[in-house]
């Protein structure tokens, strides 16, 4: 685990991350009908404009490339990455205006939609195609406004979003830590998306405490993260046991 | 004074420099933003208290556990699962975590509708009062009993696993109607192949947790098949590796390449609709090899050896049979599977301790052969799956007695006379009914026999989701009232002329009675989340409303003030029986639960069982030993229930398991390829539509505008010259639809894989216009034994558009 040497900032005890293991997730798109639920995330009539879409968990289909039958599909949900490279995640390196960021006491990457101009620096530097641009303003059929949650503010025409670790609950999680007279750092939560995966293929928690899940599983043999060749420092880690789709981790998506 | 060049540029860069040393830039800019980003059009939602209500979701027979937040009790923004549920987990599918998108869609029936233009027509649907609407139905159903016409009053409903469904059922047979009928579902074919071989009106409960290999016959146990949760749980442990307790193999064979086959540890690619016949293939070489469970076969099945039927003729038996007629040749010829593989499988079959086959198709919405489900339960009989140590028990389908005998007035009776409408004869009578549902419908569009004056559709959406939709239209056409009951407005509601909207999912009080798949007992009380939102009915209580106002016979037999009240008598029951236990998600281990071994309750009465259930709670209990109450006292091989259905002269093979395909209608020279269908767990294809949050999922190679891909092989393509992406028209003895191919090696050459849940024309723009409706192009084929229709695979052409 990197992000552990950022020279200009203090050492944080704790790395929020997750692990998502490929051989038990069969693809059902849970995780992200939970996350647009979570997160207000618009959508429009026609969502088959992948370029113009808003998707903060976005399922890609893997293919071994073999004839039938010897075919093989798998399905990979993809979060943002939490880059936890040095100084900068590749976003928020680019970022003009300070709208995303990265907070070091969790290795959570932000986006504050309300900072954001709408350049796309980031969406461009992102290797892992992690953030959408609203390019219109959000609609919802009049009757469904009821069902916007006031947990996260919907965004606007004209700027970026993307996953955020549900990071509304972490801040929830720490509020009651603190009503409860605990540590609020390192508090544990679960966002949207693992909450609701049937087969409990995502396991979210902090990277840095040993005996967690999460620690425990981004260190297994079956362990592997997407591009690392860019040394990007993801906080997503996959697991599978199949050798063809931890060869395809390398070449993109 | 002039002003000269460089004093103009003077002034100029003075006035730039002058200004961005003021606030004025940067505060316009910064006002321009925030203006920008507070358009009166962008919602804020409102802040408030946030509460949660435990419930148990009613989109689909899975009985999943529910939470709803709520933001001050009346808005709910979120559901997600229940952790503390013992089936689900925490887990949920795409339709039920998104399904406050039904309950706040713009497409929900407001208040009840009449139709007073020509059926059919949208604007011609007025709001009536409950009161208006309901004498009505009640003048209809007076006079056509009157009349001595209950018998034209029918029912279809969707809903599978309610207590509403036995009300419905009750309502008709007390009212004198035979006409009762669900819509399609595997449950169909196999408790009628349970009924025949074992005596039992029961469903096959499978062992998962307890199974030490999975042998898997087309079931897309990850793609929707029984309840989708629940087997995506148990998926999820057989991939955990647990120190010392060997992983369960999961075989799968199918001839495409879903995620199910993708995801099992070895998949069996066969020819489409063959995975009966490989079934036999292995019972050739467990015969022939003697690797079946012989004390089994010896002591609890009958039919294996040769026998006599009761008119004294000498029968062989099915060892005989399938030595002769499923040599590996000739199986590997039909199903495409080497002779080789079929005879490891066999040999990797037997050697397992606790080794389970299961079979099915799609979301287990279309009833199977029977012959083919008398094949895959017959493999399970050979193995010894069904003795006490296997891995099949035997779940009733509902396991408390019926509510109390309906009381059959004179005028019941005279319709009670009257065979069900298109019933065929040949049907075997066993103690599992009969849903003749095709036949109806075909009886019903056709004119033949009687009419139909009433028709109820109950959470239903036949035009659209019965296989040959086209034949519900021309059904509905026929009947001379239609009353639909749904919530929203689908394709089948538009051709309503009465709508007498229910509550949603989430806004009534229902039940789920059974888990299909599992090997126990299931019973779960859905309670409302919140309040209803418009002025819509619970339709068990109107039921109960017009089972009054009928009177006579029907209110005697329907007594109860509200549908609370009848849920309430299902939970005595459950208490009385004494037996079975609310699970907590923590302590509940699935592979304890035995049959024969029933849980100890852990409530105290009735009503500490209902507060548990209705705070989403779930009760199970271990269903009973499985015992064989045919006429011989075993499981039958050789079905001698259905000596009554096919003729005394007919063939050996005729009582048993055989490979029995039914011939698509089309010749192989117009139509070259094969049509099949396949779901998945981002379409929804059943009663209500995929939600916006469900587009979001479906990839750009699957639905691209208004076009729907379909999957072909690279040779495929080739021989019909198209190229990937490429559009086409898809043509089948049914219809046609405009396409577009992907072409991928995931199918076999020479078929055609079909997407399910497209191509509604009802609901609103998020659904409407997005592909063809599969259901417009497959063939049904009538089981020539159970006149149950059966889908397997539909001759097609594909060419260039």
């Amino acid at each position: 685990m990197s992000g552990s040497a950022h020279s200009e900032h203090a050492e944080s005890k704790v790395r929020y991350g997750m692990v998502i293991d490929l051989d038990k997730c069969t693809g059902c798109g849970a995780c992200s009908v939970a996350c647009q639920q979570e997160n207000n995330v618009s959508f429009r009539p026609d969502e088959s404009d992948k370029l113009r879409t808003l998707s903060w968990m976005t399922l890609y289909r893997l293919e071994n490339g073999a004839d039938w039958p010897d075919y093989r599909a798998a399905m990979l949900p993809r979060p943002c990455m939490h880059c936890d490279s040095p100084h900068h995640s590749p976003c928020t390196f680019v970022c003009p205006v300070n709208a995303t960021i990265r907070d070091e006491h969790t290795g959570i990457v932000d986006h504050v939609a309300v900072r954001c101009i709408g350049c796309r620096y980031c969406m461009v530097a992102c290797p892992y195609h992690a953030r959408s641009f609203n390019w219109w303003d959000p609609k919802w059929p009049k009757s469904m406004e009821a069902m916007l949650t006031p947990e996260v503010s919907p965004r606007m025409r004209g700027v970026v979003e993307k996953c955020t670790f549900c990071h509304h609950r972490l801040n929830l999680a720490r509020d009651r830590a603190r009503l409860n007279g605990e540590d609020p750092d390192g508090v544990v939560y679960t966002p949207a998306c693992a909450e609701v995966c049937p087969t409990g293929a995502i396991t979210f928690g902090n990277l840095k405490d040993p005996n967690s899940d999460v620690a425990k599983l981004a260190k297994d043999p079956r362990a592997f993260r997407i591009l690392e060749k860019l040394h990007t420092e993801p906080k997503v880690y996959y697991l599978s046991s199949a050798q063809w789709i931890r060869r395809q981790s390398d070449n993109g998506l | 004074m002039s002003l000269g060049r460089r004093a103009f540029l003077q002034f100029v860069g003075g006035a730039i420099g002058g200004t961005l040393l003021t606030p004025i830039p940067w505060k316009l800019a910064d006002d321009s933003a925030i203006w920008t980003q507070n358009w009166s059009w962008r919602p804020s939602p409102q802040r408030g208290e946030i509460t949660r209500v435990r419930s148990v979701c009613q989109l689909c027979p899975g009985g999943c556990g529910i939470t709803a937040r709520l933001v001050n009790g009346r808005r709910a923004v979120a559901v997600t699962g229940n952790e503390a549920h013992a089936v689900s987990g925490g887990g949920l599918c795409p339709v039920g975590a998104s399904s406050l998108q039904y309950l706040y869609a713009p497409y929900r029936i407001q208040q009840p509708l009449k139709q007073t233009g020509s059926r059919g027509d949208l604007k011609g649907f007025k709001p009536v009062s409950w009161a208006e609407a309901l004498k009505e139905v009640t003048a209809k159903l007076t006079q056509l009993r009157s009349g001595g016409k209950p018998h034209t009053v029918a029912c279809l409903t969707g809903q599978k696993r309610s207590t509403v469904t036995r009300l419905w059922k009750h309502f008709l047979t007390a009212y004198g109607s035979p006409n009762f009928y669900t819509m399609p579902d595997a449950a169909d074919s196999v408790r009628l192949a349970v009924a025949l071989t074992t005596g039992m009106d029961a469903e096959p409960g499978f062992q998962w947790d307890k199974a030490s290999y999975v042998l898997n016959f087309g079931a897309p146990l990850l793609e929707g098949w029984g309840s989708p949760v629940y087997l995506q749980q148990v998926f999820a442990r057989w991939q955990t590796e647990k120190p010392g307790v060997p992983r369960t193999g999961l075989v799968h064979v199918e001839s495409r390449a879903s995620l199910t086959a993708s995801k099992a540890h070895r998949w069996i690619a066969c020819n489409p609709g063959t995975e009966a016949a490989l079934a036999l293939g292995i019972a050739h070489v467990l015969v022939r090899d003697k690797l079946y469970d012989a004390a089994f076969v010896a002591e609890k099945v009958f039919g294996f050896e040769d026998w006599i039927d009761p008119t004294g003729a000498q029968r062989k038996g099915f060892k005989n049979v399938v030595l002769a007629k499923y040599g590996l040749e000739d199986v590997s010829k039909t199903t495409g599977v080497a002779p080789q593989v079929i005879q490891d499988l066999a040999r990797e079959l037997a050697k397992q301790k606790h080794a389970l086959v299961v079979w099915g198709q799609d979301k287990a919405d279309k009833p199977n052969n029977l012959y083919h489900d008398l094949a895959f339960l017959g493999l399970n009989a050979l193995l010894g799956a069904l003795s006490p140590s296997g891995t099949v028990a035997l779940v009733p389908h509902d396991p408390w007695p019926d509510f109390p005998e309906p009381v059959l007035d004179t005028d019941a009776y005279r319709g009670a006379g009257q065979t069900a409408l298109g019933r065929p004869s040949a049907v075997p009578r066993t103690k599992a009914p009969v849903n003749s549902v095709m036949p109806f419908l075909e009886a019903l569009a056709s004119g033949s026999e009687y009419p139909v004056e009433l028709l109820f559709v109950h959470e239903a959406n036949p035009v659209y989701s019965l296989p040959e939709a086209a034949l519900a239209a021309q059904a509905l056409q026929k009947a001379g009232m239609v009353v639909s009951f749904s919530s929203y407005m689908d394709e089948t509601t538009q051709w309503a002329d009465l709508v007498l909207p229910n509550h949603t999912a989430l806004e009534r009080l229902d039940d789920v009675v059974g888990l299909p798949g599992a090997p126990y007992a299931y019973y779960a009380v859905s309670s409302p989340i919140l309040k209803p939102l418009y002025d819509t009915k619970n339709t068990g209580d109107v039921l109960l409303g017009l089972a009054a106002s009928v009177g006579g016979g029907v209110a005697e037999s329907l007594p109860w003030k509200t549908y609370e009240d009848v849920l309430k008598l299902r939970v005595e029951a459950i208490a009385k029986a004494g037996s079975g236990l609310v699970p907590s998600a923590d302590s509940f281990d699935p592979a304890s639960v035995r049959p024969g071994n029933i849980l100890k309750p852990n409530f105290k009465d009735a009503a500490d069982l209902w507060n548990k259930l209705k705070g989403g709670a779930c009760w199970v209990d271990a269903p009973a030993a499985v015992t064989f109450a045919t006429p011989s006292e075993r499981y039958e091989l050789a079905c001698q229930g259905l000596l009554a259905s096919v003729s005394a002269t007919a063939a050996d093979d005729l009582f048993m398991p055989r490979f029995h395909p039914l011939k698509p209608s089309g010749e192989e020279s117009e139509y070259p390829l094969l049509l099949i269908t396949y779901s998945s767990l981002m379409l929804s294809e059943g009663y209500v539509p995929n939600t916006p949050f469900m587009n979001k999922l479906l990839p750009d190679d699957l639905l691209k505008k208004q076009d729907v891909f379909v999957d072909i092989h690279p040779q495929t393509a080739r021989s019909v010259g198209l190229t990937d992406k490429a559009a086409a028209v898809l043509k089948t003895p049914r219809g046609e639809a405009r396409v577009r191919v992907r072409v991928t090696a995931a199918v076999k050459p020479g078929v055609v894989a079909v997407p399910q849940g497209f191509g509604h024309t009802a609901y609103d723009e998020y659904v409407q216009q997005k592909g063809f409706n599969a259901n417009s192009l497959i063939e049904v084929q009538l089981d020539p034994v159970t006149g149950l229709g059966t889908v397997w695979a539909t001759r097609a052409q594909l060419r260039r558009a």
